[in-house]
Parts: structure tokens; sequence; C-alpha cells
């Protein structure tokens, strides 16, 4: 369905023009400006260059061999996942037009088919992970209820050292901001509890020493973070040449 | 036997004439210069592609075979004015700044060479006027001096662009043919400056990158262990940047397809070779037949590149079109074993 901003165009012709049910009469009297690619910005390249899995990234010479056989392209007609397409942003430094993807890159299946191919050496897919690291790293995307989930999972592991998965899903309803109705709630809870695919409450499992573990594995967790603040903040401090 | 002439003391001219000496024949060496080295001396080439070698390293021992080989009578500073065809070879007048000489030749290699395109007349990019837009031999002297600094403020550059094809594949100078080095001695120019100054960033505007043959490893070399960037799109314009103190390449980036205007401290513009002055006189004096590029045409440039087909006549180098110094070094050899053989006889 065409756009038609009214403001734009100036009615003084008789002939009545109309698509798909809309009313687009008359000339248009304006040209939108194309977007001027004023920058190059060196942080996000130079930051994927600087991890172990991102620093195939510069061999990539745009042919185009990953996206030709990229089963997510081709094969489901996902044409917004383009892995080429993705690298030369983050080459040039577009972070602007690269948020844009930054949840589509994420549906990538890993089935490697593009490092099979690459001519260049290029591992596309982890390439392609690492500049989606750097997009979820620097805040960029906006939070999915995919993220929220893996969030509460995370949360809610890390308690125990086992799932609750009662827990979970009155974590995870009240993060969408929604509530099941008590009595389907109950009727599901009630068929998981007796199929012994829910533990909960007195129910519940729990991990051997998990105190210790769990102490051992946030820390680790926190230092994951400092580290890659600590690699983001690095390449930011390079900063770009705006004059 | 007469003296065989060799015209033009660059890669091509000092191999050959060092090549007709070991034969044992005499040799009459003319340079128009007062070096000896040609084009990579003129202009104080730093490394050559693709081994990144220092040039002296080459043409050092070209120019040791020739200076000092009681078989070589070396000619500086002269020209050929005049040339007389005989019953076998040629009477030439050499001239040395006023003194003219005449000498009797059995057969002539002519290893005239190129010229680089001179940048100004692609005005679009304001060389000549701009002082940070430089011509790549220009830079090559800078980098040899370990000196990469802009001409305008003695500032060390932060961001330097390469503009390739300048002069080469462009109908609008009238020279639509590929100068075979651009490509490769751009990205080894980024690669040095990488190499001694990694926070300089190294963009190359290009529309095909021609790193043919071995040399490709030279362009994946740049890419993935010194970080040289390639942005697919033929700069149209260069202006000065908002506040004065940068350039401005205004393009289209054809892979984002979306116009660009990016700022940069310096730009470098891969000036293409067209046939050296010296070229253009010796077809003249000899009679040579120019193909429509203006470059000398060998007769049967597969079978035999270094024949002219004229009697007595025979080509070296880049005077017969755009060439490599070890393509030069080969094409002397062969001249020199054509000369020698129809000297003999």
């Amino acid at each position: 369905m065409p756009i038609v901003e009214k403001s734009l165009v100036t009615v003084d012709r008789s002939d009545r023009l109309e698509m798909e049910g809309i009313d687009v009469s008359g000339d248009w009297n304006t040209f939108l400006r194309s977007r001027v690619q004023t920058d190059l910005d060196v942080r996000i390249l130079d930051w994927v260059r600087s991890q172990p899995q991102g620093d195939t990234i510069s061999r990539c010479w745009q042919c185009g061999t990953c996206t030709a056989g990229c089963c997510l392209h081709t094969d489901y007609g996902l044409n917004e996942f383009n892995p080429r397409y993705f690298i030369y942003l983050a080459q040039v430094g577009y972070e602007e037009e690269l948020r844009k993807y930054a949840t589509t890159i994420w549906r990538c299946v890993s089935c490697n088919k593009c490092v099979e191919r690459c001519p260049k050496g290029v591992k596309v897919e982890e390439v392609i992970h690492t500049i989606g690291s750097y997009l979820e790293f620097t805040g960029g995307a906006p939070e999915s209820p995919a993220d929220r989930f893996d969030r509460a999972y995370t949360e809610n592991l890390l308690r125990r050292g086992v799932l609750d998965e009662a827990s979970l899903f009155r974590t995870y309803e009240r993060l969408e901001g929604r509530t099941m109705p008590a009595g389907e709630m109950l009727k599901m809870g009630f068929q998981l509890l007796r199929s012994g695919r829910l533990r909960t409450g007195p129910l519940a499992h729990r991990t051997r020493g998990w105190r210790q573990f769990g102490n051992v594995l946030r820390e680790k967790l926190k230092e994951d973070e400092r580290r890659r603040r600590a690699s983001l903040s690095a390449a930011g401090g390079r900063g770009g040449h705006s004059p | 036997m007469n003296p065989i002439l060799v015209l033009g003391a660059g890669p091509a001219g000092l191999s050959a004439a060092a090549e007709i000496a070991e034969l044992g024949a005499p040799t009459i060496l003319v340079e128009r210069e007062a070096y000896l080295g040609g084009n990579p001396k003129r202009w104080h080439y730093s490394l050559l592609a693709p081994d990144l070698r220092p040039s002296d390293e080459i043409l050092g021992p070209l120019i040791a075979k020739v200076e000092g080989n009681p078989r070589v009578e070396l000619h500086r500073s002269t020209t050929v004015t005049k040339a007389e065809r005989l019953p076998k070879g040629f009477r030439v007048t050499l001239k040395t700044g006023d003194a003219l000489e005449t000498q009797e030749v059995s057969a002539v290699v002519l290893a005239t060479g190129f010229d680089h395109f001179d940048s100004r007349r692609k005005f679009e990019y304001g060389y000549g006027r701009y002082p940070d837009v430089l011509d790549f031999k220009e830079l090559e002297g800078m980098i040899h001096d370990d000196r990469v600094l802009r001409p305008s403020d003695g500032k060390p550059p932060r961001r330097i662009a390469w503009i390739l094809c300048v002069g080469s594949r462009d109908l609008q100078v009238g020279n639509p043919w590929c100068c075979r080095m651009g490509c490769a001695v751009s990205i080894k120019q980024a690669v040095e400056i990488r190499q001694k100054h990694p926070e300089i960033d190294a963009y190359v505007y290009y529309m095909d990158i021609r790193t043919y043959g071995l040399w490709e490893d030279l362009y994946w070399k740049s890419m993935q262990e010194y970080g040289v960037k390639f942005i697919r799109g033929r700069i149209g314009q260069v202006t000065i940047a908002e506040g004065g103190s940068q350039l401005l390449a205004t393009g289209e980036d054809t892979i984002l397809r979306r116009p660009t205007e990016v700022p940069f401290d310096m730009i470098v513009l891969a000036s293409g070779m067209e046939p050296g002055t010296g070229t253009q006189e010796a077809a003249a004096l000899f009679g040579v037949p120019v193909g429509p590029e203006g470059f000398l045409t060998p007769n049967l440039s597969d079978m035999n590149p270094v024949d002219s087909g004229l009697p007595g006549v025979f080509l070296a180098g880049a005077a017969t079109g755009p060439k490599a110094i070890p393509d030069s070094v080969t094409e002397g050899m062969g001249a020199a074993l054509r000369a020698y053989q129809y000297a003999r006889n």
C-alpha cells in the first residue's frame, strides 16, 4: 500500500488517480533527500576484529557467496537476513543501519554453509554472532520477549542450580505484563505435577553444593561482564573522526 | 660490430644494456636524465610491490652492472635528436647539453618507458589546488623518508583515502586502459603506513581490485593483517570539508547503494601510466607504429613482444604498455638477445 503524505502533493490536476483504493492524484512537489553516509566509524570493526571469533571479518570482500547459500536468506525467504550485508555495515561502521538488524542477526541457525563456502576463509557464522554481540552489549536492540525469557531463565537457574518451572513461569508472565487465568494455570500445573515434569516448592530438585558452585558461576559471569565492558570501552576510546 | 644503442636507463633499459654487454657486444646507453633508474629513481619509490623489497635493492645491482662496465658507454643527460637508417642499423645524433655527437649503431633497443598521469587533468579531485590531495608517487617519497605528514599543516593524518584509477580506465581523460600497478602500489602504501602507524585508518576506493597473479597475496594480507579497508565506488569529487581543515570525498558506496560524503585528512591519487615523452619522440625518430593509446606497438605482441617489426629496432619495458618492474627487466633481457642476434649477423 503506498504511503501518501498529502502535504507533499500539489492537487492541481483534474485526472483522478487511485492506487489500491487510495487517492494519489496530483503532482509530487518534492523529492525525498537520500540518506548520505557522512562518516566511517572504525569502532565496530575494531571491536569485532579484536574478538577471537570475529577476527576474520576483515578478510571479507563482499562476493556474496555466504548469502547465496544462506538457508535463512534463500530457503526461508528471509531476505533481510543477509550476512554479507551485515559484515559490510560493520566494516564501514554504519551502526545506525546495522541496528535495524540487531534481532534479525540472531535468527542464524548456524548451519555453517557460509563458512564452508567462503573463498576467503571468513568464519561468517562466528563473525555474524560477534556483530550481534556488539549490538547487544552496546544496548541497541529493544528487548524482545525471547530476551526477557532468557533473563528470567538465567536468574531462575542461578538460584538453586536447577530450574523451578513454576516460578520461571510466574516471573516470565510478570515480565510480559500478563497473567494466565487462575483456572487454567491450576489445570496445567496439576497435569505437569502428575506427570512428574514439574517439581516446585518442597518437591523441587536441588543441586548438591550449589551455594559454593553458584558463587563461582556468579563470579565468572561478573568477570565476563567486566571484560566485555573493558573491551568495548577500549574500542570506543579510539572514537570516530568527526572534525 | 657497431655498438648497440639502448635508449632509456629505467629497469628495462638497464637490464638490456647489462645483458648486451654480457653477450660481449659494445653498448651505448643513453638517458635523458642525469641519473640512472628511470621513474623508480625519479620518484624515490619506497618498497616495491608485491614483496615489499626496497627499490634500491632491485635497482642498485642493475645500475652497478652498467656503471663502470667497460663495454657500456654511458651518456647521461643526453637525448637522440636524429636517426638515419643505414643498410644495417642507424646513424644517430646524440645531444648532451649543447654538444652534438654522431655514432653509428648496429641495432636499437627502445626502453623509453612511461610517465605518470598528470593528476591535475582530473580536476574534480583538486590535485594541485588542495595541498593534502597527493599523487601516490609523492607519497612514495614521504613513506621512503618516513615523514607521512599533511602538506597543509605538517600534522600527521588520522585517516587517509586512496582513489584508484586516476587517469586510467577513464574516457574523459582519453585513457581507457588499466595501469596494472595502481591497485598493488596503493595497497602496498596502505600496508606500509599501517605497519608503521597503526593509528592511521586506511581506506581504498575501488571499482575492481586488479592485483593480478600472485600479487593477490598482498591484497589479502592488507585486509587480514593490516586492516586496510576497501569501499567500492569511484569518488566523484573532492572538496574542502566544513571547517576547512579536512577534505571531503563525495562518491557512492555502491554496496550500500548510498551517497557518501566522508571527511579525510589526506587523499592519495593512484595516477595511471601514459606513454612517456621519450616514447613519443622515439616513435617519431625510428618510425615505430604506435597504438591508439600512444604506446609503441610490437609487431607480434603475443609471439615476439620485443620486436618492433622494423629491422634493427627492438622494444622493452613500459614503452609498449603499462608494466611492472620484473616484466620490464625480463623484456630488457629479451630485447638484448634479439638485438644482439640482429647485430651479429
